[in-house]
C-alpha cells in the first residue's frame, strides 16, 4: 500500500496505490468514494475491495476527491467539474504508476454518479461499476432534505446540525455542501446519460428501490450492461457516535467476481 | 502550508499525513492528532484534517496518522493490547518527526479513544508537553446528579409528557409506545470498534494526572453533550480534588454538540479553540516543562 499526493500542484489529491499481490494484470482499477458520512463509513469497505482486487492481480488506486478526506481544499471551493477532473487525474496517475493499458472505474453512491459522468467523457475506460449509485444530483439533495425534515431531534437529543443554511450551504451529518457545489451537481444525472463509451457496465445494489428499477430500465439498452442485486441491508448515511463502519461483503465480492468473470475467455 | 505523506516503520508502516507550515521552526512543538475508535486519520467529520491544517497555518508542524490495523495502516502481528500498541506507535511517529524534522516537543490531541491514547502516551513519554482531549476519562460528582435531573425536574413539558404516559397506560391499558427501531442496520454488515472503552478507576487517573501536572504537562480537556458522564463546566476539576492542576488545566464544555461534533458551528469553535490553546502552550512551554529527575 503506497500513499501519495498526486494531481494538480495547486490542489493535490490524496490517494492510496495498492500493487498486485499475485501475478500482475495489465489493468488498474480506480475507486471513487462517496461523500460525507458515507465516505467515513465506506473507507474500510474500499480498503477491503482494494485488497481483494490486488489478490486477483489488479493495480488499485483509491483517492479522496478535493475538499474531502486528506485531499486539498474545502468543499467551499469545489464544484462538480473539479471532481470530474479529479477522476481524470486519478486515471492518469494509475496508468503512470502501474504502467497499465487498461483502467476500470468503481464508484459508490455520489462517487458512482461522478464516475459514470467522468467515464462518459472518455473513450479509454474498460469497465465501470456503479455501486448503490446516486441517480442524480437533484435526487441526492432531495434525499438529504427529506431526511432533515423527517429526522428532527427529540427534546432529549442533541441536534446533528442538519440544515439548509441561509447562504445555501447544506449541512448534513457533519459535512457541508456549498451552494456552488449543490448547483453544480444538479446537472448530473445517470438517467439521461448512459456511459456508452464504456464497453462493460456493472450496476450493483445492496438494496432494491424504485430508483434502482428506473436506472435498470434506462441502462438496459447498453449491450454491456449487467445488473446485480447483492443483498446487504444497511444505511450509508446513518450517523452514530462511535464511527461504526459498513462492510457489505456480498457487494464487495460481487464486484470482484464480475471483474474476474469479464477476464475469462 | 504543504502536506506530505507520512510512512513510518518497516515492514508494516504506519500511514498518515504531515502538514508543514510555511515557515517551519524545529524549536516549536509539533501536534499529532490520534485516531478516534476505528475512524481513519481524517477524523470524525474531517476534524483531524481541520485541526492539523489550522495548527500548521499558525506555524506549527502537525501530523495525523493511523495506528496499525486502523484506516490506511495495515495490521501488525503481535498480541499486545491497543493500549500497549498505541504507546509504541505514537512514540514511533514522534521518533520519526524528531529524526527527520528535529522536533523535540509534542502536543497530542484526540477525541474519545484518541483522548485516552493522548493521556496514556503523555504518562510514558517525556517529549509530550501537552495534551488536548475531547471527551476524556471523566467521573461523576454529587453535583453531576443534580445537573442530570435538573432539566427533568424543572421542565413542565417533561412532567406533562410523563403524566400523559402514565394516564394513557392507566386509562387505556395501552402497552405504551413501541420501542424505536434502532436496528435498521444489519449487524452482519456493520462493524463497530473492537476497542472497548473502559474508564480506569478514578483514583488511578488522579494519580496519573498528578504525575502529568508535576511534570508541567498542560491539559486542554473538552467535553461534548455526547458524553453521558459529563454534565457541567466545572465537573472535571471537581472530580479530581486531589490533583493540583493550577493553571495547567483548561476545560471547555459544549453541551449542545454531540460526540463526533457534527454541527459546523461547534466544529469551527473547537478547531479554533484547540489551535489557540496549542499556540499558547507552544509559546509558554519551554519555561514550564520541567524534566523528570
Amino acid at each position: 500500500m503506497n500513499p501519495m499526493f498526486f494531481g494538480q500542484s495547486e490542489s493535490p489529491l490524496y490517494g492510496l496505490y495498492h500493487s498486485p499481490q499475485s501475478s500482475s494484470r495489465n489493468e488498474g482499477v480506480v475507486l471513487c468514494y462517496p461523500f460525507g458520512q458515507e465516505y467515513m463509513r465506506a473507507h474500510r469497505a474500499f480498503r477491503q475491495l482494494a485488497l481483494l482486487l490486488t489478490k486477483k492481480g489488479y493495480h488499485v488506486l483509491r483517492f479522496d476527491f478535493r475538499g474531502t478526506g486528506d485531499s486539498s481544499g474545502s468543499m467551499d471551493d469545489v464544484e462538480a467539474e473539479h471532481w470530474l477532473r479529479d477522476i481524470d487525474d486519478a486515471v492518469a496517475e494509475l496508468r503512470e504508476t502501474a504502467s497499465v493499458d487498461r483502467v476500470s472505474v468503481v464508484g459508490l453512491r455520489l462517487g458512482a454518479l461522478f464516475a459514470a459522468h467522468a467515464c462518459s467523457r472518455r473513450t479509454d475506460i474498460a469497465r465501470l461499476v456503479v455501486w448503490d449509485p446516486v441517480l442524480s444530483g437533484e435526487l441526492y439533495e432531495k434525499e438529504l432534505l427529506e431526511e432533515i425534515a423527517t429526522d428532527a431531534p427529540s427534546e432529549y437529543e442533541v441536534s446533528h446540525g442538519n440544515e439548509m443554511a441561509g447562504d445555501g450551504t447544506l449541512h448534513f451529518n457533519g459535512f457541508s455542501m456549498s451552494a456552488r457545489f449543490r448547483e453544480s451537481i444538479k446537472g448530473l444525472s445517470l438517467m439521461d446519460s448512459i456511459p456508452s463509451s464504456v464497453p462493460k457496465l456493472l450496476h450493483v445494489v445492496s438494496v432494491e428501490t424504485d430508483q434502482v428499477s428506473q436506472l435498470r430500465a434506462a441502462w438496459r439498452a447498453h449491450p454491456g450492461y449487467r445488473y446485480q442485486y447483492a443483498p446487504a441491508p444497511h444505511d450509508w448515511n446513518e450517523v452514530d457516535d462511535f464511527g461504526g463502519i459498513l462492510l457489505p461483503q456480498a457487494v464487495i465480492q460481487a464486484i470482484v467476481n464480475w471483474l474476474e468473470a469479464q477476464q475469462r475467455p | 502550508m504543504k502536506e506530505r505523506v507520512l510512512k513510518v516503520g518497516k515492514p508494516v508502516p504506519l500511514i498518515g499525513v504531515v502538514t508543514e507550515p510555511q515557515a517551519f521552526d524545529p524549536e516549536r512543538a509539533a501536534v499529532i492528532v490520534l485516531n478516534s475508535g476505528i475512524m481513519h486519520h481524517v477524523g470524525a467529520c474531517r476534524l483531524s484534517v481541520k485541526i492539523t491544517r489550522e495548527v500548521a497555518s499558525k506555524g506549527l508542524l502537525a501530523a495525523r496518522f493511523d495506528y496499525s490495523g486502523i484506516g490506511d495502516s495495515e495490521p501488525r502481528r503481535g498480541t499486545e493490547s491497543f493500549e500497549e500498541v498505541s504507546l509504541k506507535e505514537c512514540a514511533e511517529v514522534m521518533d520519526y518527526l524528531e529524526r527527520t524534522r528535529g522536533v523535540k516537543r509534542f502536543i497530542l490531541a484526540g477525541l474519545c479513544s484518541g483522548a485516552d491514547a493522548a493521556y496514556n502516551t503523555a504518562l510514558e513519554d517525556k517529549r509530550v508537553i501537552a495534551i488536548a482531549q475531547i471527551d476524556a476519562f471523566c467521573y461523576v460528582t454529587p453535583r453531576y446528579h443534580l445537573e442530570y435531573y435538573r432539566p427533568i425536574l424543572f421542565r413542565r413539558k417533561r412532567w406533562a409528557s410523563f403524566l400523559n404516559r402514565i394516564w394513557g397506560k392507566v386509562a387505556r391499558r395501552s402497552p405504551g409506545k413501541p420501542p424505536t427501531d434502532s436496528a435498521a442496520l444489519d449487524p452482519e454488515y456493520f462493524e463497530v470498534p473492537t476497542y472497548t472503552r473502559v474508564f480506569p478507576p478514578r483514583e488511578q487517573v488522579a494519580r496519573g494526572l498528578s504525575r502529568l501536572t508535576a511534570r508541567g504537562v498542560r491539559m486542554y480537556v473538552n467535553f461534548t453533550g455526547g458524553e453521558p458522564s459529563y454534565r457541567y463546566q466545572g465537573q472535571y476539576r471537581a472530580s479530581f480534588p486531589e490533583v493540583a492542576f493550577g493553571d495547567l488545566l483548561t476545560v471547555d464544555y459544549y453541551p449542545h454538540t454531540n460526540h463526533i461534533i457534527t454541527q459546523p458551528r461547534y466544529q469551527r469553535e473547537i478547531v479554533s479553540n484547540i489551535t489557540s490553546w496549542v499556540v499558547d502552550v507552544d509559546e509558554r512551554s519551554p519555561a514550564l516543562a520541567q524534566p523528570i529527575p
